[in-house]
């Protein structure tokens, strides 16, 4: 098998351009230091909203055509989405004690992240939970497409409710309300997330692929498994 | 699939109820704190129940004391001074965006937990760059 290395390397280079953007801005006017945070904690945000953009585009896809890659695309995209939507979670909450002062408040958009964390968790346990490849594929579709939903509810809880949490910055009426340094760093670090998340997409799929050929050549083939050697003890039978 | 369709037309019509009804009628209760213009207004503001006062540290308000602080939250249109009992979070400015949780007793609010609210504009140090627009939320800067 050929080593396609060179997405993962373009995410590595990227990830260590963002870390020196990140330090080289200058500190910001209330947050100062602080505000450095933004480079992790948005980027993360943007990779679960596309993650699970992408989801729904597989699960749709999957629907249209069940055709197993739109499916392995929904499943692999909703669990990079996860990850990134729990580091979103715990970069915020060590922001948010160091600026706002507590770790955790119920405002609207903290809520409604967690919500969609849990709602996309659950999507993963539910793909567990069903033996069936063609039943899991379809069910999950399912949930993938109703839990997107979430994802501009989510965006524009800020600006829906009144809560603590700022409105948005860049994804916003009336342009941009940063100063160019922290406009440009914060473009390399959503482009370097993008790239870490395309990167360990393709991983996930080709995995996925590959334990489908193994299912399949074990299903068709008699093929012998280690356990097979043993058998269960047959206690009726002994004298 | 079609099994499927009696668990999903429920879903997605409670997920639209659901959806509507926060926007829509809860949208003044689901406030994450008042703004002192709505607290002057309400009168019959009950003395003993919590709430969360939200607004800006009005400049030159701002008095230290052994644990604690005194200060003015205002909008546009209402001031309330506040006695803040305990140590502020150390981003804890005049001028800055605040909400404070405690009792209003229609004279002074007197609250026990503090929390510091930042807007969405990032700037340096020199603020030059950007210039905000006119119409710029509460909270714009020192």
């Amino acid at each position: 098998m050929r080593r396609k290395v060179w997405l993962d390397a373009a995410a590595g280079a990227l990830l260590v351009a963002t870390l020196a953007a990140a330090l080289a801005v200058p500190p910001e006017r209330t947050m100062g230091d602080l505000a450095r945070l933004m480079f992790v904690h948005v980027p993360a945000a943007w990779l679960a909203y596309l993650a699970f953009g992408v989801t729904l585009v597989g699960s749709a896809g999957y629907l249209a055509t069940r055709r197993m890659k739109w499916d392995r695309l929904a499943a692999g995209s909703a669990e990079v989405g996860v990850c990134f939507n729990g580091l979103t979670i715990a970069l915020g909450m060590i922001w948010g004690k160091s600026t706002w002062g507590v770790w955790w408040t119920w405002d609207a958009r903290l809520v409604l992240t967690a919500i969609m964390f849990f709602v996309y968790l659950g999507y993963l346990g539910l793909r567990r939970g069903i033996a069936d490849p063609v039943a899991r594929a379809r069910r999950s579709a399912w949930l993938g497409v109703l839990g997107a939903v979430q994802i501009p509810i989510v965006h524009f809880s800020v600006v829906w409710w009144r809560g603590l949490h700022q409105p948005p910055s860049v994804i916003r009426p009336g342009g941009v309300q940063m100063d160019d340094e922290f406009r440009i760093a914060l473009a390399v670090a959503v482009l370097a997330f993008t790239a870490v998340y395309a990167a360990l997409l393709r991983r996930h799929m080709e995995n996925a692929r590959a334990e489908e050929a193994l299912a399949a050549r074990l299903a068709s083939e008699e093929v012998e498994v280690a356990g097979a050697a043993i058998t269960a003890p047959r206690y009726g039978e002994v004298d | 699939m079609k099994r499927y369709l009696w668990f999903i037309i429920p879903a997605l019509g409670l997920a639209g109820v659901v959806l509507g009804y926060l926007l829509f009628s809860l949208s003044d209760t689901l406030v994450y704190y008042r703004t002192p213009t709505e607290v002057r207004r309400e009168e019959a503001v009950d003395s003993r129940a919590r709430l969360r006062l939200g607004g800006q540290v009005q400049v030159g308000s701002l008095e230290a004391g052994d644990g604690r602080v005194a200060f003015v939250i205002a909008d546009e249109t209402a001031a309330i001074p506040v006695e803040h009992t305990g140590t502020p979070p150390q981003l804890f400015q005049e001028g800055g965006g605040v909400v404070v949780e405690g009792t209003w007793d229609g004279a002074v609010f007197r609250s026990d937990l503090m929390i510091i609210k930042h807007d969405e504009q990032y700037r340096t140090e020199d603020g030059e760059i950007y210039t905000p627009p006119a119409d710029a939320p509460q909270g714009a800067g020192r």
